[in-house]
C-alpha cells in the first residue's frame, strides 16, 4: 500500500518520513553535483583534463644538467634523458624519444647566467605521406627562440640562441616544443597520441 | 532424506488405510498429486541451485585447462593471476592501494578514477577477513557473484529451464565467462542488473533503488537504471488506469516512489562526493577518460569504421569488427526487448551501449555481454527449440576453452 494512502497516525509519520528522506537525497544530489561543477583543481590539471587546451600535463620534474654536456635521447642516455622529461614524451628508445601529442616539455637546472645560451639539438620528423614535414616551434619559458622544419628520416641538427631574458627570472629553465603538423594514428584518435619528433640528443652552451 | 522413513505422507496413507478420506479415490488422487507437486518443487529448486553450480565447476576446468595449456606454473593462485588482464590490474589496484590523488605519482596522466570503487571495496572487505591475495579473494568473489547472478535470474526467465540452462552456461562455462569470472566489474554489475530488474519485476521499488544505487557505484552506466525504473512506475501507473499527465502527480504523492527513485545514483553521488574531496574534481572520472585517450565522435562513424577494418589475410573478422558486431547485436537485442513490452530494459541497455559508442568501440563486446537483460533474451530466443539450445550449449562450452586462450593471449576484441 502506498505510504499516503495510509491515514492513521502511523502511516503519516511514515509516509512523512519517506518525503523527508526524498528531500534530504534531492538536496544531498543537487549539492554534490553544484560542486563538481565547480572542481577546485590546479591550472596544470585544469588545462589537460577538463578544457583540454594541453596535451602536455605539467610535473614538477626538473632535470639535473652541465652546461656543455650533450645529453643522449637515445635508450643510452635514458637515465640522464628521464630527469629532464616533464611531458609529451615516450621513450627514450633506440632511435630517440618520440614526441606524443601536440606540445612537449624540458625542465632542468642550470647554474645562474649572465649572458644567453646556445642550444644545440639534434632532430628528425616523423614521416607519414603525404605529411613529409614538420614544423616545430621552440620556446623557453613561453618566449618563442626557435622555429624550424624537419623533413627526412635522417636526424637534423638544429642550433639557436636563447636570449638571456628569455630565462633570467626563472629559477629552472624550461623547453618547449609546439608541433604544428602532428600525425594522429587514426582519424579519430585522441590528439594526445599524435606524433610528430623524434629527439636524439641536446646540449646547452654558454654564450 | 533417507528412504527407510516414513515422513512421506503418501505412505502413511498406504500403510494406515483407516483414515476416512482415504476410501474416497478423489481424495487419495488429490492429496497424491499435492504431495508429488512439493517434490516436483523441490526437485526444481535442487536443480536451479545445481545447474550453475556444476557450469562453475565444469567452467573452471575449461579454463584451467586452456590455463595449463600456456603455463607452467600449477596451482589456482596463479590460475586467477593468468586470467587477471586488462582492467583487472586496475581493480587490483584499488582495492589494495584506493585512488590517488593529484598529482598522481609516477609521473602518470592515468589516474584509477575512471573504475567506479564498489567492487574493489566489497573485495577490500572480503580480504580484510580472509588473508589471502587480493586476485585469489576477488576470482572467488566474482564466481560467487555470477552464481548468485544465475539464482536471480531464475524468476526473470520465467522458470524457463532450459533458458536457465543456457543463461548459466553462458556465465560461468561460456565463451566470455573470464570477464565473469575474473576481477572486473561484469560479476557484480550483472548480480546487481538482476536484482534490479527483479524488484522491478515484483514492483518493490525501494528495494528496486537500493540494488541501483549499488549499481551506480559499480559503473558509470549502472546508474542508467533508474529509467527503467520510471518506465516500470509509468507502465504500472497506465495499468492501473492513471493517465500519462496524472503520472508526475501520482509519483509526488507516493513517497516511497519518490525515495526509489532518489537512491538510485546515490552510490554515483556518493563517488562524486569522494573523488570532490580527495582529487578536487567530482568528475574526474569522466575527466580522465582524456588520458586513456577517449575523445568523443559519431557513434555511427565508429561503427562504420570498425565494420570496415577487413582482415588483411584470413577470412575471420578483426577486432573492430567484432566490437561493432557486439554493438550492432546489442542493440537489435535491446529493440528486441522493446518489441516484447520490456521496455524498461531495453532502454537501459540501449543506453549502455551507445554511451560508451561515443567515445570509440573499445570494450564494446565486454560491455554487451555484461547486460544481464540482454543475455537472458538471447538464453530465451535459443532455447526456443531444442536444437538451436543443444547447439549453442555444445557451442558455449568449446568456445570456452579458445576464447580463454584468446583472452590470455591479449586479443583486442575481449579487452
Amino acid at each position: 500500500m502506498p505510504w499516503s494512502d495510509t491515514l492513521d497516525p502511523y502511516g503519516r509519520t511514515i509516509s512523512l518520513g519517506g518525503y523527508s528522506l526524498a528531500a534530504v537525497l534531492a538536496v544531498s544530489e543537487i549539492v554534490i553535483l553544484a560542486l563538481a561543477l565547480h572542481p577546485n583543481v590546479n591550472a596544470d590539471y585544469r588545462a589537460y583534463y577538463i578544457d583540454r587546451t594541453t596535451t602536455c600535463l605539467n610535473r614538477d620534474a626538473i632535470g639535473s644538467y652541465s652546461l656543455g654536456q650533450t645529453v643522449s635521447f637515445r635508450s643510452d642516455g635514458a637515465k640522464l634523458a628521464a630527469g629532464m622529461i616533464v611531458c609529451g614524451w615516450s621513450g627514450p628508445v633506440a632511435d630517440g624519444t618520440h614526441s606524443l601529442g601536440e606540445t612537449s616539455r624540458l625542465r632542468l637546472q642550470i647554474p645562474p647566467l649572465r649572458n644567453g645560451l646556445k642550444a644545440t639539438l639534434q632532430m628528425a620528423a616523423v614521416i607519414r605521406p603525404p605529411q613529409i614535414t614538420q614544423r616545430v616551434m621552440i620556446s623557453v619559458h613561453g618566449v618563442s627562440v626557435h622555429k624550424v622544419t624537419l623533413s627526412g628520416k635522417e636526424p637534423t641538427t638544429v642550433s639557436f640562441v636563447i636570449p638571456h631574458a628569455a630565462f633570467s627570472n626563472a629559477r629552472t629553465f624550461e623547453m618547449a616544443f609546439d608541433y604544428l603538423d602532428g600525425i594522429p594514428p587514426s582519424q579519430a584518435a585522441s590528439n594526445i597520441y599524435k606524433r610528430s619528433i623524434k629527439l636524439v640528443s641536446f646540449r646547452l652552451d654558454a654564450v | 532424506m533417507s528412504k527407510g522413513r516414513t515422513n512421506n505422507p503418501v505412505t502413511t496413507v498406504k500403510s494406515t488405510g483407516h483414515a476416512p478420506w482415504v476410501k474416497d479415490p478423489k481424495h487419495f488422487e488429490i492429496f497424491r498429486d499435492y504431495w508429488q507437486g512439493i517434490n516436483e518443487h523441490h526437485l526444481i529448486a535442487a536443480a536451479v541451485v545445481a545447474v550453475p553450480l556444476m557450469f562453475g565447476i565444469t567452467g573452471l576446468a575449461i579454463r584451467y585447462a586452456a590455463v595449463a595449456s600456456m603455463s607452467v606454473e600449477p596451482g589456482f593462485e596463479s590460475y586467477a593471476r593468468a586470467l587477471c588482464r586488462w582492467d583487472c590490474h586496475w581493480y587490483v589496484d584499488i582495492s589494495e592501494r584506493g585512488y590517488e590523488r593529484f598529482p598522481i605519482p609516477n609521473q602518470s596522466n592515468v589516474g584509477r578514477w575512471g573504475f567506479f570503487p564498489f567492487y574493489p571495496m566489497l573485495v577490500a572487505v572480503i580480504r580484510g577477513a580472509f588473508p589471502f591475495p587480493t586476485i585469489l579473494v576477488a576470482t572467488i568473489t566474482s564466481i560467487a557473484c555470477s552464481y548468485a547472478a544465475c539464482l536471480v535470474a531464475w524468476p526473470l526467465l520465467e522458470k524457463n529451464m532450459r533458458a536457465y540452462v543456457l543463461y548459466c552456461a553462458f556465465l560461468l562455462s561460456g565463451p566470455f565467462s573470464f570477464h565473469f569470472t575474473t576481477f572486473l566489474s561484469e560479476p557484480l554489475f550483472v548480480l546487481l542488473t538482476s536484482c534490479v530488474f527483479l524488484a522491478l519485476k515484483r514492483s518493490s521499488y525501494l528495494v528496486a533503488g537500493v540494488s541501483s544505487a549499488l549499481l551506480s557505484a559499480t559503473r558509470l552506466v549502472g546508474v542508467l537504471v533508474v529509467f527503467a525504473t520510471v518506465i516500470q512506475m509509468f507502465q504500472q501507473h497506465r495499468e492501473r488506469g492513471g493517465s500519462t499527465l496524472s503520472f508526475p502527480r501520482w509519483v509526488l504523492g507516493r513517497p516511497d516512489l519518490l525515495v526509489a527513485v532518489l537512491i538510485s545514483p546515490a552510490g554515483l553521488f556518493a563517488y562524486i562526493l569522494f573523488l570532490y574531496v580527495t582529487v578536487g574534481d567530482g568528475f574526474a572520472f569522466l575527466h580522465v577518460q582524456r588520458a586513456f585517450g577517449r575523445v568523443a565522435g559519431n557513434p555511427l562513424l565508429f561503427l562504420w569504421d570498425g565494420l570496415s577494418a577487413v582482415p588483411t589475410t584470413g577470412w575471420l573478422p578483426t577486432a573492430p569488427q567484432w566490437s561493432a558486431l557486439a554493438a550492432i547485436t546489442g542493440l537489435a537485442l535491446s529493440v528486441v526487448l522493446v518489441a516484447r513490452k520490456q521496455y524498461g530494459a531495453g532502454v537501459f541497455c540501449a543506453i549502455c551501449i551507445v554511451l560508451p559508442l561515443i567515445t570509440n568501440l573499445a570494450s564494446m563486446v565486454r560491455y554487451v555481454i555484461g547486460l544481464a537483460p540482454l543475455i537472458m533474451l538471447m538464453a530465451v530466443l535459443l532455447s526456443a527449440s531444442k536444437l538451436t539450445w543443444l547447439a549453442a550449449l555444445v557451442l558455449f562450452l568449446g568456445a570456452c576453452y579458445f576464447m580463454t586462450l584468446a583472452w590470455i593471449g591479449g586479443y583486442l576484441a575481449l579487452v
